[in-house]
Order: structure tokens, then sequence, then C-alpha cells
């Protein structure tokens, strides 16, 4: 049964468009990431199932029934904010039960939702706090277990980890995925994080200036996104991008761009033989630091180039290895430490033709190299 | 750290002096007349405790504090209500908002004669405005300022008009204090529009009631220029405050030290109305 279905939604504030085309369909009990940078509409999604936005045209249905004109509180979905929203005069009990006061649920029943929701998430010794006397952290659960006792039939999380610092974010970011789970409500979850995206999304959607760029589950565009942006966006650290061309030698299929050569699938080429301006892109994971001694400056050789190493960064379990291709552009590897270039040392960088990604000039992928499990 | 301790000394100095000058001094000279007699011609002579003695069992002064308490009744309620449905509706998308709120700012910033005037033609009871409506609308008119029923309510109504605007500002900035996710979320949890002033707009502005209260009362007990410019205190000393009666002694009947005495008598009153406004306040915020 669809929980939540968008159906071509479009939002302009004026003459801005700020969300075109939305047209979606939310499983019951999904966790839905909406992903994307600011200004790529996706608080305004939220929002508009929220019914805090109007919608422009097109439609939005929870459970079937169509809410696009509701007023917020005929809706039944509960919303964490990012600065969480706690009413500041009240205490956590205030705070958790208001909703279901307001509602004129039964005081039994709303003792019995406070205890459970504190219970859950170790708010019950706070329950007579007031929110100023709260850590970020223990704040961020009262948000949550304000949206949990209404029992709604949608989840909205508007970026609710943003304010928090690393340690807890990582932290509250498996709390949310396995309450949700838990819970099995559908979830609505808007973040710019992208490993928050990965995390925690049964799918993701990427969006950009209002558009859907990709709709997928999170190893679906990690291992194949379907443009530019995409695959710039997923994955940290971000992918490499080479701007070059195809040349076709001796019935192999060759990337060129300047100082180096690299053998790519034949598959692609097929689809892109006259592309003469495109973008090869590969993440730094995918590359092998001195692991093969095949020369690209002797001509086109094959699958790896020579780079001059300018930064190494130690994370600690990894490193990020920054290199100049000799004559080209700036690259980064990401590489396990047993065995660090020094700065200033030429290296020779491998690459594995399956995991290349190539782009056309607009952007769009015109590889499926990296094979999807099915 | 101690050059900065000079400067800062320094720079404090020219409001110290004038602290001293014009709060420290006049108020230990207060003080010192409350025990004088004193004509402001002749020598002050020694009075002993006979200007107190004479303030506990002078019925016109507890006449105008009880004058005061009739305005203040008035004046504090009606303040707050309308300075904060206007803070309500200005803090609305409206048109012409910043000319709306510049509106009810000016009467702030007129004289309060020019007011008390404008406000005389207005209550009048042959010509003014509010009776010639009154009669429009098959009512009889009513004699405002000359009826000791009606005198001070309407003192109270215009000094609250003069005022609001000033309100108006403190409730708007406290509108705009609270975050716009606290009102969203309030929303999306089912409240009315009704609930939603009663359970997040009225305790989030709890600072500004305490303000405005404690203010408008301070204010109010410092009624002088309205009395005395449309009632003179009149009818049957009905609209005769605390101030206007400080004022008289002093300048109509020359008896500082009386004058004094009731000056520090108000001051005490004042802090001993307040002390209580903040403690009764106080418990309902505990609350």
């Amino acid at each position: 049964m669809p929980s939540v279905s968008f159906e071509h939604v479009r939002k302009a504030f004026g003459d801005a468009t700020v969300v075109e085309d939305f047209d979606l369909t939310v499983a019951d009990g999904e966790l839905l990431v909406l992903v994307g940078g600011s200004g790529s509409g996706k608080s305004t999604i939220l929002r508009m199932v929220a019914g805090l936005e109007e919608v422009t045209s097109g439609s939005i249905k929870i459970d079937d029934r169509d809410v696009t004109a509701l007023p917020p509180r005929e809706r039944d979905v509960a919303m964490v904010f990012q600065d969480y929203g706690l009413y500041p005069h009240m205490s956590v009990r205030e705070n958790l039960s208001l909703g279901l006061r307001l509602r004129k649920i039964a005081r039994q029943e709303i003792d019995r939702r406070v205890t459970w929701a504190a219970g859950m998430l170790g708010l019950a010794p706070l329950l007579d706090r007031k929110p100023k006397q709260l850590s970020g952290g223990q704040r961020q659960r009262v948000a949550m277990g304000r949206a949990m006792v209404r029992e709604p039939k949608v989840f909205l999380f508007d970026e609710p980890l943003s304010n928090l610092d690393a340690s807890l974010r990582a932290q509250m970011r498996i709390e949310i995925g396995g309450l949700q789970r838990r819970l099995n409500t559908t979830t609505i979850y808007v973040t710019h994080d992208q490993v928050e995206a990965m995390t925690l999304g049964d799918r993701i959607v990427v969006l950009a200036d209002g558009r859907i760029q990709q709709i997928g589950r999170p190893i679906e565009l990690y291992r194949a996104p379907i443009n530019r942006f995409v695959a710039g966006f997923i994955g940290t650290p971000p992918m490499n991008f080479v701007d070059g061309g195809l040349r076709e030698e001796d019935g192999e299929v060759f990337f060129r761009a300047e100082g180096m050569s690299i053998r790519v699938p034949h598959e692609n080429a097929a689809t892109s033989k006259a592309a003469e301006s495109l973008t090869l892109g590969i993440r730094p994971e995918d590359l092998r630091l001195n692991a093969s001694t095949t020369r690209a400056e002797g001509g086109p050789a094959g699958d790896a180039f020579t780079g001059r190493v300018v930064l190494v960064e130690r994370l600690g379990g990894t490193s990020h290895v920054h290199f100049d291709v000799v004559g080209g552009s700036r690259m980064m590897a990401s590489v396990l430490n047993d065995r660090l270039p020094d700065v200033g040392e030429t290296i020779s960088v491998g690459v594995p033709p399956d995991r290349v990604h190539l782009f056309a000039a607009d952007g769009r992928s015109i590889s499926n190299s990296a094979s999807l499990p099915s | 750290m101690r050059a900065e301790q000079k400067s800062g000394s320094l720079m404090a100095a020219p409001y110290g002096v004038f602290l001293l000058v014009f709060a420290v001094y006049p108020i230990a000279f207060a003080l010192v007349l409350v025990f004088l007699q004193w004509d402001l011609v002749t020598a002050p002579a020694f009075a002993g405790a006979d200007n107190v003695r004479l303030l506990v069992h002078d019925g016109r002064f507890w006449r105008a504090v009880a004058n005061t308490f009739v305005f203040l009744s008035i004046h504090v309620p009606l303040q707050i209500v309308t300075a904060l449905g206007l803070a309500l509706a200005l803090n609305r998308q409206l048109a012409g908002r910043s000319f709306w709120r510049a509106a009810f700012f000016l009467p702030v910033v007129i004289s309060g004669a020019v007011v008390a005037i404008l406000w005389s033609n207005l209550y009048a009871t042959d010509v003014g405005l509010i009776n010639r409506v009154l009669v429009k609308l098959g009512a009889s008119p009513v004699p405002w300022l000359t009826d000791p029923r009606t005198a001070m309510p309407a003192i109270a109504v215009m000094v609250t008009w003069k005022n609001v605007g000033f309100y108006v500002i403190i409730y708007l900035a406290g509108l705009q204090y609270i975050p716009r996710s606290c009102q969203e979320a309030i929303e999306i949890e089912g409240a009315s529009a009704w609930q939603r002033f009663r359970y997040l707009t009225m305790p989030s502005l709890l600072p500004q009631h305490i303000l405005v209260v404690t203010l408008s009362t301070i204010n109010g007990f410092q009624l002088f220029i309205e009395p005395y410019v449309m009632t003179g205190g009149g009818p049957l000393r009905r609209t005769y405050s605390v101030v206007l009666y400080l004022y008289n002694n002093a300048f109509a009947y020359q008896k500082m030290g009386y004058a004094a005495t009731i000056g520090v008598a108000l001051a005490l009153i004042i802090g001993a109305v307040i002390f209580v406004q903040r403690r009764v306040i106080g418990r309902a915020e505990a609350l």
C-alpha cells in the first residue's frame, strides 16, 4: 500500500520554481531520504507534505487520501525540526504530551504513550526538565519523542542532526535508523549530508535545482549514478572527474586526457564513439597506487597513468593521497595505510576499467560498467 | 588592568555625574525635606515627623491614592489587551505594515499636554466627536469628563491610547522572538488558532507581560498631565492623582516638605505594588 504519493507536484514562489514535477510514491514503512544541496527544494517538499507550504500544482496523498488542500493538523503527520522546535516554557513531559492533549486523548492513554516514548528514548529521568536544561542530543530525543507519541501516519525529519556535533550525529543517526525500523512508520527524511542519506535510507532521492536527479537504493546511487551531479554528490570523498575524449585504437577504446590514456570497456564506447568531449569519473577508493607497473606515459598502453604526489592526509585507517596527473588535473586516491608515497614522489596510478564512469557533455552517464547487485 | 580600570571609570564618569546631580541629590534632598517645613521663601525649619503624621491622616492624599488605583485597574488590563491585540495584528503580513506601526507609535512621541487638549475636545459633552457619534447612533450624550463615574475611566482610556504604541513594540519584539519551528510544530500537532495563542503565544510572551505590567503600573502612578490639563482633579476630586496632589502642595500651597513626603510615600507604594506584582506573576510562571 502506498503511504505517501506525490503526483506531479510543483512549487513556485512568485516566478521562481523551486520544485518541478516531483512524482514519487513512498511505500508503507519505508524510510525515504531526500538529499541535495541548499536550494535543491528538499525542505520545501517536506514542508508541502506537512502542509506548511502550499502546493502550486499537483497533489499529495497520504494513505490514498488527498491532503493537498488540508491544513497541517488534519494530515496526521509529525515533524522533527532542525532546531527541534521544542516549546521552551514547557517541561519535557508537557512537550511530549501537548499534541495529545490538544487532540483530547484520554489522560491514561497520554501517560501510557509518554512513558513508552520516554522509555524508548531514555528520557524518563528528564521528564520534568525544561528544554534549556537539556543537551543538544537530549533535545533531539525529545523532538523525536514528541513525534512518536502522536503515532502518526508519517514522520517528517527536516535535517534533524545538523545542529549536533559529529560524534553525536553519528550516534543519533544510528538511533533514528533503529527506531524507524522498530516503529515501521513511513518516514521522509531530509538531509544535505550524503552519509546520513546512505546509511539511513531505504531509498534515496537526489535533488538538484528542484528536480529529481535519481531515485534508488543507496548502493545503486553509489555504483551507478545516472549523471555527473549524482556521481559527485554521493560518496565521500567525492568522485574524481577528468575531462577528455574517447579514441579507438587497435580495436580497443581509450579515454584520453592530458597525461592519461585509460582503456575503457567496449560496451561504453559503442554508445559513444562520436563523443569527442566527455568526462571520466573514478572514485578515490577505486584508484590503485603503484598497483600496476604499466606506464601510461609511453602511449596507449592501458590502465594506468603517472602522477606527482602533492599532499597526503592521514586519517588513521585510510589516507587521502592528492596528486597531480602529469600535465593534467588534480586527483585524489583513498588508500589503506600499508605503504604511503611521499610528497613530491612520482607514482603510478592504476585504474580498473570496470570502475570507470563516463559522462557525456550534458552530464548524463553513458556507462553502465559498474554492475549492480540484482 | 589598572589602565583599563582607569579609562573605564573615566568613560563612566559623565553618567556618574548625571546620576549624582539628577538622581542621588534630589532623592537625598527629598528625604531631608520630609523632616522640614519650607515655603521656598523663608528659611526651612525642622518639623520632626509632622509631615509624616499629617500624611497618614490626610484624607485627600488617600483619596488620590484610591483614584490612582482606580486608574490602574482600568489602564493596566486595557493596555495589555490593546497592545497585545495590535501587536498580533501588526505581526501579520499586511499591506502598509510600517505605516500602521508608525501610526500607532505616533501618540507616544506627541506631548502629553497636546494629547490631553485633543482628547478634551473629543470628550466634550456637547460638541465632542465621541458624543456626536453616540447621538447619531441614537444614544444620549455622556458627560465624560464632568461625571464623577466616567471621568477617571475616560482618562484611563486616553492614556492607554497614547501609550499603546510603546507597548506594541515590546510585544512585537516578543512575538518575533518565538521560534518559527515552535509555531509550525504546534500547528502540525493539531492546535487551532486559539490553542496556538493559549499554549504558545501567551506563555512565550511572559517576559513582555511582566515588562508591560511593570512599566504601565509605574507610569500610571505618575499620572499628572492629563488630570492637570483636562479636569484639574475634578469632578468631586475623582481624577485627583497623587502626583497632582504633590504638585499642588509644592507649587500652589508652597509646602515643599509635605510635597516631598508625598513623593517618598508614592515611591514606597510603587515599590510595594511592583513587589506584589512580581510575586504574583512569578507564581503564575511556576505553574
